[in-house]
């Protein structure tokens, strides 16, 4: 018996870039050589900061750039998974600004196109990608960090609005941001899971309270959310009422997966690394190489799948539990390489007048690579879903 | 850009996966160790009859002309099964350098060997002690500058005893008639390292995801505190941290083969890439699978260590993670193109 036939032997795979693709990339390229902002902006955590990067944002949108991925109808391109990843490569590999509205085009953006309505999507997708709209996320509660089931803010559903009442915090880029997308409790007898609502919301309502909160760096980059009787009209509600929670976990799932962190930032920072060392070679001991080819060799990696998952959904494939995999390994590679750098640095390190001290971003980007491990659920809690939904032990 | 595999590759590793699941079990694995013959002969005629030992020859020397990344994904099987059999081997130093081998080796090799069917040993100074030569029918063995062709009958040689029971392993003490020959040895020195660490890349990966699902399974079932061990949160992070390291191993290896069967001018470095990987995710899983399995771990009777002794012995063959991170090291610092996103592909 042979088991093997020989009709079957057609090589359909193809780890390389079509010609089209090559197009596209260097039309990225061409756009942000014209477009980018002639010197870095302030810190987006900054108002004068966050007001610059919204301007990058139309920008971007008035050249179509927001998100290639969406329909043209919303200000997209229309373009496939791997478009998007060429575009970020070309977008990292230029140090264009960071997305002040990544809460939005990464996050509610894709939640939207799956849960939306024609009309939600009308009004909020076009104003998404302009920069008109910017987004925060509001799920934790003081009470539901790791334990998100745990919300206990409430949304009462009456008279066409939702009344909502409570306290949402870590909210990022709340400080400054219009809108916030939300997970409430919107049947008051329900535990847990259920019952629970996913609610869009302005900031500027009557009875909303926002007390940004200092970060690491100092600067007030998430904030708490103080609810008292706000009125939201029940049009904004995402999906079905009591419906929040699987909603909000397919964001989640944006989250920690390819949408936010896509390989190309991990990639360049693998490339500077690389470069500061070899600039630095002569102070540093043998065993620093190592750690250099780790982080290349995990940057690498990273991209390789993150490339394989892009190809298998769009061969019609889906993901689910597999991004706490990517989440976990993102996140440590980024701490793990800015802890390089700063060794490389040495008593250099902690010097942060960045026009006058070329390695003064990497302690920035360290204190940053901190949070990769705390926010979009915590590396623990994502362990504990790897062993629960893909090892299948006992909860 | 499509990074998925054909149905046809998929197949290819079904097909394997299901005849090892019956005929590779660690009770017949047991038994070739305890017999002292861990080659089983009527597994390698089976596994002849089934194409897989010549699937990768050129349709002209009787092969099917199987691709190397449909390959790897047969050898991941392999060591999943934890095969004895130096199929992987066969498969990828043997029958994949077929063209790249001097002439006159070459031609030995189809004319007197059949090598779609006759197992082949080869020696190397990343595998500098061949495997299962009593059961060859010959060597090829490269030295410093060239590479021979030594017949079986031909050579002198001693049987290692090797930590893993699976792996009969040689010193060659003396060679004569080789038919020997230095052309393009650079290339052929350069493709077989490539080869082997490739090779022994996929069988870590198998070795590693059986650790893991032999894990998994121990946990659910063993009880402590009232309850499986595996529902605590301390045994669970040690076996989500195994998949992990899997996870991002997996893709490195694919594209390795890939890149081989492109020509890709990166291959070697994409090979060492792939082995540096593959081998953090081993020895994870070697670690944290016999914390997870406790005493029962460290013992001979629990299976787990089966696949534990041929991980260890394949991270050390064919390059180190150290090696691995020399080549990766070199290729970075001395290149000329810009590293980062475009460097990838």
């Amino acid at each position: 018996m042979h088991l093997l036939k020989k009709e079957t032997l057609i090589l359909k795979m193809q780890i390389k870039f079509t010609e089209a693709q090559e197009k596209f990339r260097n039309e990225v390229r061409l756009w942000l050589q014209d477009n980018l902002p002639k010197k870095p902006l302030q810190s987006l955590d900054t108002q004068e900061g966050f007001e610059l990067h919204r301007e990058w944002e139309r920008t971007l949108d008035s050249g179509n750039w927001s998100m290639v991925t969406w329909p043209k109808e919303y200000g997209g391109r229309g373009l496939n998974l791997i478009e998007w990843l060429i575009f970020e490569e070309e977008y990292y590999r230029a140090d264009a600004p960071t997305r002040v509205n990544q809460n939005g085009v990464f996050l509610l953006g894709p939640t939207l196109m799956e849960f939306g309505t024609d009309q939600q999507k009308n009004k909020f997708l076009k104003a998404m990608a302009s920069g008109d709209h910017i987004w925060a996320q509001g799920w934790s509660e003081p009470g539901a960090g790791s334990d998100m089931a745990a919300i206990r803010s409430t949304a009462v559903h009456e008279d066409g609005f939702f009344t909502i009442n409570g306290q949402k915090t870590w909210s990022s880029r709340a400080s400054y941001a219009d809108w916030m997308f939300g997970l409430f409790r919107s049947d008051l007898s329900s535990e847990r899971h259920k019952g629970l609502s996913f609610i869009l919301t302005p900031l500027d309502l009557p009875g909303i309270t926002v007390r940004p909160i200092p970060q690491l760096d100092g600067e007030p980059g998430f904030a708490e959310i103080y609810f008292d009787d706000v009125k939201v009209p029940v049009e904004n509600l995402i999906g079905k009422e009591g419906d929040g929670w699987k909603i909000a976990m397919a964001t989640a799932g944006f989250e920690r997966g390819l949408m936010l962190r896509s390989p190309a930032r991990f990639q360049q920072t693998a490339a500077k690394l690389l470069a500061l060392y070899l600039e630095n070679k002569s102070e540093c001991s043998p065993a620093m190489q190592s750690k250099i080819v780790d982080a290349w060799s995990k940057s690498e990696s990273y991209a390789l799948s993150i490339y394989q998952t892009a190809s298998h959904l769009m061969a019609g494939g889906s993901i689910g539990s597999e991004s706490s995999l990517g989440k976990i390994f993102w996140s440590e590679l980024d701490y793990m390489m800015h802890e390089t750098a700063l060794k490389i640095l040495g008593a250099s390190a902690e010097l942060v007048d960045e026009e006058k001290h070329n390695g003064a971003k990497w302690i920035k980007g360290f204190m940053f690579s901190y949070a990769g491990p705390i926010y979009a659920g915590t590396n623990e809690i994502q362990k504990n879903i790897i062993a629960e939904r893909l090892l299948g032990l006992p909860r | 850009m499509n990074f998925v595999f054909t149905d046809e590759q998929l197949q290819f590793k079904e097909t394997i996966k299901s005849f090892l699941a019956q005929e590779c079990t660690p009770e017949s694995i047991r038994l070739g160790w305890k017999e002292n013959s861990p080659f089983n002969q009527k597994r390698w005629d089976d596994l002849i009859s089934l194409g897989v030992i010549g699937s990768n020859l050129s349709e002209e020397d009787g092969g099917l002309g199987v691709d190397q990344v449909a390959l790897t994904l047969m050898i991941e099987e392999m060591g999943y099964s934890g095969l004895p059999e130096p199929v992987a081997e066969q498969n990828f130093l043997i029958n994949d350098l077929l063209d790249i081998f001097p002439k006159d080796i070459k031609g030995a090799l189809i004319d007197k060997f059949d090598c779609g069917s006759k197992y082949i040993a080869v020696a190397h100074s990343q595998n500098p002690h061949p495997l299962f030569v009593n059961q060859s029918n010959g060597l090829i063995l490269l030295d410093d500058n060239s590479c021979h062709f030594i017949n079986k009958d031909d050579l002198k040689f001693k049987e290692l005893k090797s930590n893993d029971p699976s792996r009969s392993l040689s010193k060659i003490l003396s060679i004569k008639n080789s038919i020997a020959s230095s052309d393009n040895f650079e290339v052929l020195n350069q493709a077989m390292a490539s080869r082997g660490s490739l090779l022994s890349s996929a069988l870590l990966l198998g070795l590693a995801q059986k650790m893991l699902d032999l894990s998994s399974s121990y946990v659910l079932d063993r009880n402590q505190f009232g309850k499986p061990i595996g529902s605590f949160q301390a045994v669970k992070h040690m076996l989500a941290d195994i998949a992990v390291a899997i996870e991002f191993a997996r893709p490195a290896v694919y594209r390795s083969a890939y890149s081989l069967n492109e020509n890709n001018p990166k291959s070697f470095l994409h090979c060492a890439h792939a082995k540096y990987m593959s081998i953090k995710a081993a020895e994870l899983a070697c670690r944290n699978s016999i914390q997870s399995h406790g005493a029962m771990g460290y013992t001979w009777e629990m299976d787990l260590h089966i696949f534990m002794r041929k991980a260890w012995s394949l991270i050390a063959c064919w390059g180190n993670d150290d090696s691995q991170q020399d080549i990766i090291f070199n290729t970075l610092k001395s290149s000329k193109d810009e590293i980062g996103v475009l460097y990838t592909f």
